[in-house]
């Protein structure tokens, strides 16, 4: 029943203003040039930023009895699951104590090594810890919401770890929130190294049906990889700090047919159930500068010549 | 007036209702991302399904407008390109706003039926952008997702036209 039936006012018979179809042209319109500044240029961050801020009580709001949900589940879990946990996180910290005393000795080691070497001291990175508040619900895309935003230092593009890996990367960065794009997502790629044969290359997302894994693209049929071998982050990259453990190598397929081999791995990072993660600002940030080419003209103007100028 | 056999003068529409019952949709799909059923492809959509009730119901005051300034919410929630959701949800309300004199002489179980080929559409319309996109096809599950989203049509029909089925107050001194 359209409106105004019991209403006071009658409704308008004449000033209904613009026609549906016209609305649907002009509104469709929109969202298309919207869609394409979006995808292109990157111009619509402000109108998402500003949505997301204005959203964010109803997403706390929504997020009370999921928090609710989860205590109660935590609660009601057996007493033989609680022991086990607390057993093997026992185990865990026994073994990582173990190797925390030989990090000292082996920091040190390593340090006075480099100097004799002369070589740079390696970057280090200040983490920033930080929560994941829920999955994005597009069921085309593998991203996380954390509850570090902008305003609490996050930077666009840092790494993203949890307790066992890297987890993924900061795509976007608002004010309260932060999206993290991880490792299993179609687009994301990250570089890795085998630290068995320390070949570097880079690994996909490649998210399955059941299970999520990673795939080491453009691997020649007869490269050296095994199953079980380890990937870390190879450091060429400038976002992720090198030596990070990322996955293991779980099937490789050499088809006589297919000049590549079909390499897949499985992230160390849980993926799927993690709850908090540590970000790391790219690694980019402290690296020094790129010298700086200047390109002069060559007398005659024919070719340029490139100079490279040392900064001072 | 000309009325439904067999349907109620209903009471007017409170426009405070109106938008608290979307927002309160938004609220709910929300809920279900979070609650673990994350990134499943069949969840129905609640907020596209309160705002055909509404284009339905109430053409005059939730319009296409309306439908795209949800649709912006709904892709900035869902962290999708901007645009995407809105494009569905202004077709989806045409069409829903087109329908709406014809849809409301059927009984709620059969306006399920006509309901669903729109749920459809705007889902479809969603994986064509993502596939222009180059995002590869769905899962089969994002099939069920229209069919979930109007099954619960009867359940949006009872809950959201509850508060104007109330009688209205009777009056001793003024029996009409």
């Amino acid at each position: 029943m359209p409106l105004g039936t019991l209403d006071h006012t009658p409704p308008p018979f004449f000033k209904q203003g613009l026609s549906a179809l016209s609305k649907l042209t002009l509104l469709g319109a929109m969202a298309v040039l919207l869609m394409v500044t979006d995808n292109r240029f990157a111009m619509t961050a402000g109108i998402r930023s500003a949505l997301v801020t204005a959203l964010t009580p109803l997403q706390w709001l929504a997020m009370v009895p999921v928090q609710w949900g989860q205590s109660a589940g935590n609660r009601l879990q057996l007493l033989e699951t609680a022991q086990a946990k607390a057993e093997s996180t026992a185990r865990a910290l026994a073994n990582q104590s173990a190797r925390a005393g030989q990090v000292e000795d082996l920091t040190l080691e390593n340090k006075r090594l480099r100097d004799l070497l002369g070589l740079r001291e390696r970057v280090s990175a200040q983490g920033l810890a930080a929560q994941v508040l829920y999955d994005a619900a597009d069921p085309y895309a593998h991203r996380v919401i954390i509850d570090q935003g902008g305003t609490h230092g996050v930077q666009a593009g840092s790494a993203v770890l949890d307790e066992s890996g890297v987890l993924g990367q900061v795509t976007r960065v608002h004010p309260l929130v932060s999206e993290v794009t991880l490792l299993t997502d179609r687009e994301q790629a990250i570089p890795v190294l085998n630290t068995r044969t320390g070949v570097r290359s880079v690994a996909y997302g490649q998210p399955g049906l059941f299970k999520h894994e990673l795939e080491l693209r453009f691997m020649a049929g007869n490269a050296d990889v095994q199953e079980g071998d380890v990937l870390s982050t190879s450091g060429v990259d400038a976002v992720y700090p090198p030596g990070l453990p990322v996955a293991k190598v779980v099937s490789v397929q050499r088809q006589a047919e297919s000049a590549f081999a079909r390499v897949l791995c499985e992230p160390y990072a849980q993926v799927g159930s993690t709850r908090h993660v540590l970000i790391l600002p790219p690694t980019g940030a402290q690296l020094p500068a790129a010298p700086v080419t200047a390109e002069i003209k060559h007398p005659r103007g024919r070719d340029k010549t490139r100079v490279t100028a040392k900064p001072h | 007036m000309i009325m439904p056999p067999g349907k109620h003068l209903l009471l007017p529409a409170n426009p405070l209702f109106i938008w608290t019952s979307l927002v309160a949709a938004i609220l709910g799909n929300m809920l279900l991302s979070m609650s673990g059923l994350g990134r499943a492809a069949w969840v129905p959509d609640l907020l596209a399904l309160t705002l055909v009730f509404w284009n339905v119901h109430q053409p005059l005051r939730v319009g296409i407008g309306a439908a795209f300034v949800f649709g912006l919410i709904m892709d900035v929630q869902q962290t999708t390109l901007l645009g995407q959701h809105a494009l569905a949800y202004v077709v989806l309300s045409y069409w829903a706003v087109s329908i709406h004199r014809r849809l409301l002489w059927f009984p709620v179980f059969t306006q399920t039926g006509h309901v669903l080929p729109l749920f459809a559409l705007a889902q479809a319309l969603v994986i064509a952008v993502r596939f222009a996109g180059g995002a590869g096809w769905p899962a089969w599950s994002s099939l069920l997702a229209p069919v979930c989203t109007a099954v619960l049509w009867p359940l949006a029909t009872a809950v959201l036209l509850a508060p104007q089925r109330r009688p209205p107050d009777p009056d001793k001194h003024r029996p009409l």
